[in-house]
């Protein structure tokens, strides 16, 4: 019977092809807009590790101006100072803990002199961050938590998977040596290359949503101590509330915030736990004259992070509203000209009731005319979320390439909600016409 | 006239006037929405900055192979300056527009805890005004004398300042910013003197509220990676840009030069996000204007073949095409009437709503009565052509069909 | 056989109630050919629409086959009314969208019959009808008479026992009209049982027996005539 539905249905479509059309573009474009903006939101929203995220901990203390917050209404500063991170990095109280900040470096191989010297976006870190954050390593391995290494005496780097590509070829690069110059300062210094990332770019990149975070993952990393001893330059954000002295020592004594600190806490007690030591920590500062604002420290996991970093912006939640709205237009559409297709119908319907049809067989066949709609709308609309996707990359340009890809997930998601959506608006117009009177059809001749 | 027929004929097939009525409701809601979003986003996007745009670029140089930097930067801005073609050059510690520099809290010396005022810092030389074409609206220039270099590591600013009019409007709102000149302030904790006023000169971050508060300090920054902004004569800039880039890299091997991007580049990567999201508006205002239309059509084209016999019998009892062109033209101006003021209520509720949940603009107030008129001209314009369709009916129809 | 005991239906609309049918008790036995007459609005079309199942009666009970059909769901009555009966309308009620193979498919498919048997039977019919030249027509590039025949071979392609017919000459002319109804009493001679519904009285005349409806209510009963 199916086939004979389907037939029925190609004959129908064929016969009032401008009304097909119409209806397959509707549904297409309403998709295609939808699934677009939907998909950017979804990018934005989604939780970059899953597994993990409701044990990852970002720790914010408030060391800020006594006279106004670091953000309004009452926000501790997004970032912690250098004397907190010593602090809490050895008195390690968490299951795991890393500090993380960024800097830039120019990049050269020391042995190969036609090798073009690049400026590479350095991530330092503690030896925690890999395995806290599940960082897949294609070859060797992150530095291991040993703290004489991890405060920087070995020179040692951890390349990103692009990065590994671009200096070696691909080829397993343990062992091999590159340096990292000071773009600000002629300077450079050898490191050996302990480990090669395989592919991995959460987005957006949580362990960091100070600056860029839909684009520009870490190329380069490295034990967190050498940013300073290696003289590196720093490149995220550093935010003071009062004036330091002049030099490195009297910036690293200052209030000057601009490492991130991230603590893994597996259940509610360590989180407690660790709550209670930061609090306990800050109350011993207040009597060395530190930390003048009232007790405001903060965890959050992951998740709670994006949200009060307001990584999903407002402008994309109105764009989603729109999208809705666009959609929920074009559905009304295609139920207004099914539901006229329909009823434009009537009499076949009496005819058929009248040979033997029963109601569900009508459904059925009108349900596979909706369907055969939605189908070609689905395909419609996915070719358009990709042109809209590909449209929006060259709106917005590379730094959004992250944002814009259209996963697997997304593709099923598409035809789904197109078949669905087109299913949903011909439901109301397929009952109705299976609520038609036979004997009123045939009666009114 | 005749409303009263074709409404009753209407409420006796409602279904399908009430999709394009909500249809219709929610079209105005977007549209007058993603209007005033288009707008406001445009507008930011095109605000000017109070410099000449036009002919300007900047570039960085990277890694200067030097012991002392001075004398390089010195050089590169003399070689620069005196290059044919090139109006003036200027070394910078950031440039306007590029969403990254530094910032002081600036207030007023007297009283007990003056408002703090967040202001972009701008190390410059007395060849800024020139070069970025300022306007000084009171007060002097710096003189060359007053410029002196500022190490990496130095805190505190010095103590002649030219600042902007918006920020002098802040920092003394009872006075008119030409007679703040000599006026004492503190940037940060450094005591300063007001020397000059210009009319505009934008902070670096374009998002920032407080955009239009800028100092600029008589300052040159002692850096290994100075960054230039080069005004060229007019016309010139396209062939000075790679020029200036090969003739820096030429004059010292070891260095890199990175960021070579015109004003104008700037600013477009800069409000990227602002014309993107207008450029996307602006397509979905489209569509669904499109769309909307169409569907108006197809409706009313099938409304049409199904009342042919209808038709040709008013034909046969004496109505004329215009009568039955006026009858489509006038029910579809009721559908559409009944939608814009749906959709009215609807729009001014759904801006209320993103008003309050961000900040977003308020619809005008003439808007709403515009939009509304632009969907029922919509509207008619769609049913125009199934309705002219139906004009051709003929009479005989009446009698022939079945 | 097609029993019908104390049938009424009444229309209710916002204003008046019709009584389309009072009373109404009739059998109709197996190889019966019956002619339903009455002026316009008597209650021959309900009549017929209720002996189809295509309508609900309000009170009374009706018999198909001995089967009581007011405890029948939808798809029960559906399927009776595939099997067993075949309507014949005085519009035809071709199904324009098809051509003439499609619309006599139409109740076959229902049927659920293979698609080899559909084919001999569609082919057949057409052939016994003389329409075999027109299989790939549509119903509108067809004369009316031909249109009526198309409709009388969808009928007969499930070889139903009854056949319903609603004034089935009323749009046609009079060469037309005989040609279809001496197709009628052609099967009506070989076992069909018909139910033909017709204000034309000359028409009538040429069933063996004939039904008087007026105001919903049997008048008069000419049997014997037969
Ligand atoms: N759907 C309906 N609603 C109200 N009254 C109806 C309806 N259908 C038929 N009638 C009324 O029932 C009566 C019988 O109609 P019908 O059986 O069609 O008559 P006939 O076929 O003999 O001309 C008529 O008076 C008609 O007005
Ligand atoms: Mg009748």
């Amino acid at each position: 019977m199916i086939f004979y539905y389907l037939r029925l249905a190609a004959i129908s479509l064929r016969r009032n092809w401008g009304q097909t059309t119409l209806m397959i573009l509707a549904i297409g474009l309403g998709i295609g807009v939808c699934m677009s903006i939907v998909t950017i939101n979804y990018l934005m929203a989604k939780d970059p590790i899953p597994d993990k995220s409701s044990q990852l901990y970002y720790v914010q203390l408030d060391n800020w101006d006594p006279n106004r917050p670091a953000e309004s209404p009452n926000e501790p500063p997004d970032q912690i100072t250098w004397m907190d991170h010593q602090a809490l990095m050895s008195a390690a109280k968490a299951f795991r803990q890393t500090g993380n900040a960024s800097a830039t470096a120019i990049i050269r191989k020391p042995d190969d002199d036609n090798f073009r010297p690049f400026l590479a976006r350095i991530r330092g870190n503690h030896a925690d961050f890999f395995p806290m954050f599940d960082v897949p390593f294609l070859y060797g391995t992150g530095w291991t938590s040993d703290a004489h290494r991890d405060w920087g005496a070995d020179q040692v780097v951890v390349l990103s998977r692009e990065t590994n590509d671009r200096l070696f070829g691909g080829e397993d690069s343990v062992g091999r040596e590159i340096t990292l110059g000071n773009p600000t300062e002629f300077s450079s210094n050898l490191f050996r290359v302990i480990g090669v990332l395989d592919e991995w770019r959460p987005v957006p990149r949580f362990y960091d949503l100070t600056s860029n975070y839909f684009s520009d993952p870490a190329e380069i990393f490295i034990p967190f101590g050498l940013i300073l001893s290696q003289g590196l330059s720093r490149s995220g954000n550093t935010n003071c509330w009062k004036p330091t002295g002049d030099g490195l020592r009297a910036f690293l004594g200052s209030e000057c915030v601009w490492i991130q600190y991230w603590t893994e806490l597996r259940n509610h007690q360590e989180k407690a736990d660790y709550m209670a030591y930061l609090d306990q920590y800050v109350t011993e500062q207040k009597e060395g004259g530190r930390f003048p604002r009232p007790l405001n420290n903060r965890l959050s996991n992951v998740n709670e992070w994006l949200d009060h970093e307001n990584v999903v912006q407002p402008e994309a939640k109105m764009l989603l509203a729109v999208a809705v709205m666009f959609l929920v237009v074009c559905l009304l559409n295609t139920i207004g000209l099914l539901l006229s297709k329909f009823l434009g119908k009537s009499s076949e319907i009496g005819v058929r009731r009248a040979l033997g049809a029963s109601r569900g067989s009508l459904m059925y066949q009108y349900l596979v005319e909706t369907a055969m709609i939605g189908f070609g709308g689905g395909l419609l609309g996915l070719l358009l979320t990709w042109l809209g996707l590909e449209s929006m990359l060259a709106i917005f340009g590379s730094d959004a390439s992250n944002l814009m890809r259209l996963d697997l997930n997304m593709v099923v998601a598409a035809v789904a909600l197109a078949i669905a959506s087109a299913i949903g608006a011909g439901l109301y117009p397929t009952w109705r016409a299976c609520r038609i009177d036979p004997a009123a059809q045939l009666k009114s001749q | 006239m005749e409303i009263g027929p074709i409404f009753r004929a209407l409420l006796r097939n409602r279904t399908g006037a009430i999709l394009i009525a909500v249809q219709i409701a929610f079209t105005l809601t977007v549209v007058l929405n993603a209007a005033v979003m288009i707008n406001e986003q445009v507008s930011k996007a095109g605000r000017p900055s109070g410099l000449n745009e036009a002919d300007t670029f900047h570039m960085q140089s990277e890694a200067i192979d030097t012991i002392n930097p001075q004398v390089t930067i010195n050089n590169d801005l003399r070689a620069i300056r005196e290059t044919p073609g090139v109006a003036n050059a200027l070394q910078m510690n950031t440039i306007p527009l590029s969403n990254g520099g530094w910032s002081t809290g600036v207030r007023v010396q007297q009283g007990d805890d003056p408002p703090v005022y967040s202001a972009a810092m701008y190390m410059v030389d007395d060849q800024a005004i020139d070069t970025m074409q300022l306007k000084l609206i009171a007060g002097e220039n710096f003189a060359a004398s007053d410029v002196v270099w500022r190490k990496p590591d130095e805190s505190g600013w010095p103590g002649r300042v030219i600042i902007t009019k918006a920020l002098a409007k802040s920092l003394f709102p009872d006075d008119s910013p030409e007679t703040t000149v000599g006026r004492a302030i503190l940037l940060g904790e450094s005591p300063a003197n007001i020397i000059g006023i210009v009319d505009q000169l934008q902070a670096p971050w374009t998002q920032s509220s407080q955009i239009e508060s800028s100092v600029m300090v008589p300052q040159q920054f002692q850096t290994g990676s100075p960054r230039y902004l080069i005004r060229a004569e007019p016309g010139q800039r396209d062939r000075l840009m790679p020029e200036i880039e090969a003739q820096l890299a030429e004059r010292e091997r070891g260095r890199m030069i990175r960021n070579l991007y015109s004003m104008d580049e700037v600013r477009r990567r800069s409000y990227n996000l602002e014309t993107g999201l207008a450029m996307i508006l602006g397509f979905v205002m489209v569509v669904l204007l499109l769309i909307t239309g169409l569907g108006i059509l197809g409706l009313a084209s099938l409304s049409v073949r199904r009342r042919i016999k209808q038709i040709g019998i008013r034909r046969a009892l004496g109505a004329s095409t215009r009568d039955v062109l006026r009858y489509f033209l006038i029910e579809n101006l009721l559908i559409t009437s009944s939608g814009v003021v749906l959709g009215a209520i609807m729009a001014v509720a759904f801006n209320i709503a993103l008003v309050n949940a961000m900040n977003f603009p308020k619809i005008e107030w003439y808007g709403v009565p515009l939009g509304m008129v632009v969907l029922v001209l919509l509207g008619q314009l769609a049913v125009w052509g199934p309705a002219r369709q139906a004009c051709g009916v003929s009479p005989a129809t009446a009698t022939r069909t079945v | 056989m097609l029993d019908m005991k104390g049938i009424a239906r009444i229309y209710q609309t916002d204003l008046v109630r019709t009584h389309a049918l009072r009373d109404l008790t009739l059998t109709v036995n197996e190889g019966d050919f019956t002619a339903v007459v009455g002026p316009s609005g008597s209650g021959k079309t309900t009549f017929l629409n209720i002996a189809g199942l295509l309508e609900d009666f309000d009170e009374g009970s009706y018999l198909l086959d001995g089967e009581n059909v007011a405890g029948l769901n939808d798809r029960q009555r559906s399927k009776l009314r595939n099997e067993k009966i075949g309507f014949i309308f005085q519009g035809f009620n071709l199904i324009p969208d098809l051509n003439v193979f499609d619309n006599v498919d139409v109740p076959l498919r229902y049927r659920g019959f293979p698609a080899a048997e559909r084919k001999r039977r569609i082919e057949e019919q057409l052939e016994r009808f003389g329409l075999t030249g027109r299989i790939r027509h549509f119903p509108s590039q067809l004369s009316g008479g031909q249109q009526q025949r198309v409709a009388i071979a969808r009928a007969l392609a499930g070889d139903p026992r009854f056949l319903l017919a609603d004034e089935p000459t009323g749009n046609l002319d009079s060469a037309s009209a005989s040609g279809v109804l001496d197709l009628l009493e052609g099967l009506h001679t070989s076992g069909t049982t018909i139910i033909m519904v017709t204000h034309d009285p000359a028409l009538a005349a040429r069933a063996p027996s004939s039904i008087h409806l007026q105001d919903g209510r049997v008048v008069g009963n000419d049997e014997a005539a037969a």
